[in-house]
């Protein structure tokens, strides 16, 4: 019996583009037939991730190690061998304080006052920015009319550069900004608005939510629209009160997206840096600076710079992010696990 | 009480008509199976009843009260999804609960329901377990108990049976029968399924294009179709049909001419047709026999499906694919030339819209 198989009739565009691929492929046959008898098939797995882990080892663990060892030396010499070993002396000069509530009685008093600004900034900042994303989220899930554009507009932002972002703001916010042009035409009364540290510092918190609430409102949106809309139908039938509805259906589906954005902004938050610097500088006086300014001027920027302080509070920044998200990872599993139980 | 009339209701989704004037009234207690092919409007027409979508026209009524602008919560209804809707965050307890809490009924209550639902569907052994650790049949009967939790005056049913496999399919056919006994509950259940609508449903609705095709019992469609469509719909394997034209009618019989030539005598009324027409026989392939007597056609095989029990032939009667279903076991091959009877057959006769015409007999 003849088998009827249909003569393959591939189209010449196809098969043109095939040549540089069977030509790449012919090229690197024989190599890695090479490589692959002299490491075995168990070995093949490493060769691929090599140039990956390398990236990895140069750019992230190497800065790392050296950082460690930065923050074991003091001087104000810049080159690691320059340096001298001091041991620990960093990190006790950072946490040498009378009372770690008043950076006043703190040695490294500068450091303590970043320390409080971030935390303020951080639990403000993440609160807010978790509010107002998935309420943003939650709003263009809805049939609104022109969803898309609306969508363009809330992530519109994430496209621009930090210091664009800073920018934009120090224009609108400064003494002879747009928005006391606008109050002065309205014939209300002017605000030095980045000259308050109240004002200031809500205004950091302000402008990082506008310039990052559009990626984290996407990450939830795809979380919203991954729940099942007959979910929905089957509460609806049930007579389930929209706002029931919200925290007993929605909420804990949207879980997962909820702690990945939680995770991301609190490090973003606690990183918080170059869009602060455009707006504010820090100031006025220290009232916005930011741990991540802190370390950047003390190692970089000031007169008497000292790399090895700057690299222990960087060390120390990076540990607390650690474990602030381990925890949150923690808390979420737990949730899972207690769901999965009740 | 579970008395459900809709009249002349329609549907519209923006410019598009998807359900054409809807006459139907289910009875308390019916079991009533939308069938159709996809894309017929018959989930529409489920989700109308049940309050997710608003007609555009027309009047829907429970137990005599219109309910257009009731919402779903208030209908008294209760529905089974295709993909069950089950909270999966939840305990299989939880998911009965849920809707009962809604209601703030009694703790008391809930559980008391939630006990007797569980034992009547045999989940009690899952109720702390979560949907996604159960298997496709168990969360189907999670589904349903949610339904029952809530007594409602009628169970909507969409799809209940399409995520299962065949043999599961089968037995939960059976169980979804014995509930409906039991209950004695009106149901309205969607299915593309023919063999499902025939199985369980006192009236079947046959939908097409957003039309009802033909409403009747199970053994009404399948020996009165309507037209051809029903006539194809209802009834595994399908329906033959076979294009010819009348030549001449007698008080009681017929003859026509099959394209190919082939004479055969059919029953109909006299005067039904005019000669010359165009018609269109409809043979069930159970009905036909492999006989070379009175009333037979020839025919050559083109495929032998042996399936022990019973043959599928599949011919070629002049250029018209038959299809014949003969009970055990025969030696036939591709190729063969053989003949078709129809003297035993119920034939239905077609006019050339399709339209049913009445036989004689």
């Amino acid at each position: 019996m003849k088998a009827n198989v249909p003569r393959r009739s591939g189209s010449g565009l196809g098969e043109a583009a095939m040549v540089p691929v069977r030509l790449v492929m012919g090229a690197v046959d024989a190599p890695l037939r090479w490589v692959q008898r002299r490491l075995g098939i168990g070995g093949m797995a490493t060769f691929f991730l090599l140039p990956n882990m390398l990236i990895f080892g140069i750019f992230v663990l190497l800065p790392f190690f050296i950082n460690f060892a930065y923050s074991m030396t003091g001087g104000t010499a810049l080159f690691l061998p320059d340096r001298t070993f001091v041991g620990t002396e960093q990190y006790a000069r950072l946490f040498d304080c009378v009372n770690y509530a008043d950076p006043n009685s703190c040695t490294e008093d500068t450091f303590w006052t970043a320390v409080g600004n971030t935390a303020w900034f951080v639990l403000l900042q993440v609160s807010l920015m978790i509010l107002f994303s998935l309420v943003t989220a939650l709003i263009l899930n809805r049939d609104l009319m022109a969803r898309s554009f609306w969508r363009a507009v809330f992530f519109f932002p994430v496209l621009l550069s930090p210091v664009v972002v800073g920018l934009i703001w120090k224009w609108i916010l400064q003494r002879q900004g747009l928005l006391n042009f606008g109050l002065y035409s309205l014939g209300l009364e002017p605000h030095t608005w980045l000259n308050d540290r109240n004002w200031s510092f809500a205004a950091t918190v302000g402008v990082s939510i506008w310039a990052h609430m559009g990626f984290y409102t996407l990450i939830l949106l795809a979380g919203l629209q991954a729940i099942p809309k007959d979910l929905y139908e089957a509460a609806e039938m049930d007579g389930t009160r929209p706002a029931r509805a919200f925290w007993r259906i929605t909420l804990p589906l949207l879980m997962p997206n909820l702690l990945v954005v939680v995770v991301l902004v609190l490090i973003r938050a606690v990183q918080i840096f170059d869009e602060v610097y455009v707006l504010t500088g820090g100031g006025p006086g220290t009232s916005t600076l930011y741990l991540t300014q802190y370390i950047y001027e003390t190692g970089f920027a000031t007169q008497l710079r000292n790399p090895g302080l700057a690299a222990a509070a960087s060390i120390l920044m990076g540990v607390v992010l650690v474990i602030l998200t381990l925890v949150q990872l923690g808390l979420g599993r737990k949730g899972e696990n207690k769901g999965a139980r009740k | 009480m579970g008395h459900i009339k809709l009249t002349n209701v329609t549907k519209s989704f923006g410019a598009v008509d998807v359900l054409h004037d809807i006459n139907l009234e289910i009875k308390d207690g019916e079991f009533v199976v939308f069938v159709g092919p996809s894309g017929c409007g018959k989930s529409t027409l489920l989700r109308m009843i049940a309050g997710l979508e608003k007609p555009t026209g027309g009047e829907l009524a429970i137990d005599g009260k219109v309910v257009n602008d009731v919402p779903a919560a208030d209908r008294g209804l209760a529905m089974v999804f295709q993909s069950y809707a089950l909270y999966p965050h939840m305990s299989v307890r939880q998911n009965l609960a849920f809707g009962l809490e809604n209601t703030r009924m009694p703790k008391v209550e809930i559980a008391e329901r939630i006990g007797e639902a569980a034992r009547m569907l045999e989940i009690e052994p899952y109720l702390e377990r979560r949907p996604g650790q159960l298997s496709g049949g168990q969360r189907q009967r999670v589904a349903i108990g949610r339904a029952i939790v809530r007594r409602p005056v009628a169970f909507l049913l969409d799809e209940p049976l399409s995520n299962l496999d065949a043999e599961l399919r089968g037995s939960t056919r059976a169980e979804l029968a014995a509930l409906h006994a039991r209950l004695s509950a009106t149901m309205i259940y969607v299915t593309h399924d023919q063999v499902e609508a025939m199985t369980l449903a006192d009236r079947i609705v046959v939908l097409r294009a957003g039309r009802i095709e033909q409403i009747g019992t199970p053994l009404e469609l399948y020996n009165r179709p309507a037209n051809r469509f029903v006539a194809g719909f209802i009834g595994s394997p399908h329906m033959n049909f076979l294009e010819g034209t009348l030549e001449a009618s007698g008080s009681d019989r017929a003859v026509a001419t099959l394209k190919g030539g082939h004479r055969l005598e059919v029953p109909m009324a006299g005067g039904a047709v005019a000669a010359g027409s165009p018609i269109t026989l409809g043979v069930r392939p159970q009905h036909i026999t492999l006989d070379a007597g009175e009333n037979s056609i020839p025919a050559k095989i083109r495929l032998v499906e042996a399936l022990g029990s019973e043959t599928v032939l599949h011919a070629d009667v002049a250029g018209q694919k038959v299809l014949v279903v003969a009970p055990g076991q025969h030696d036939l091959a591709p190729g063969a030339d053989i003949r078709l009877s129809l003297a035993a057959a119920p034939i239905h006769l077609f006019n050339d819209r399709g339209l049913r015409l009445e036989r004689a007999v």
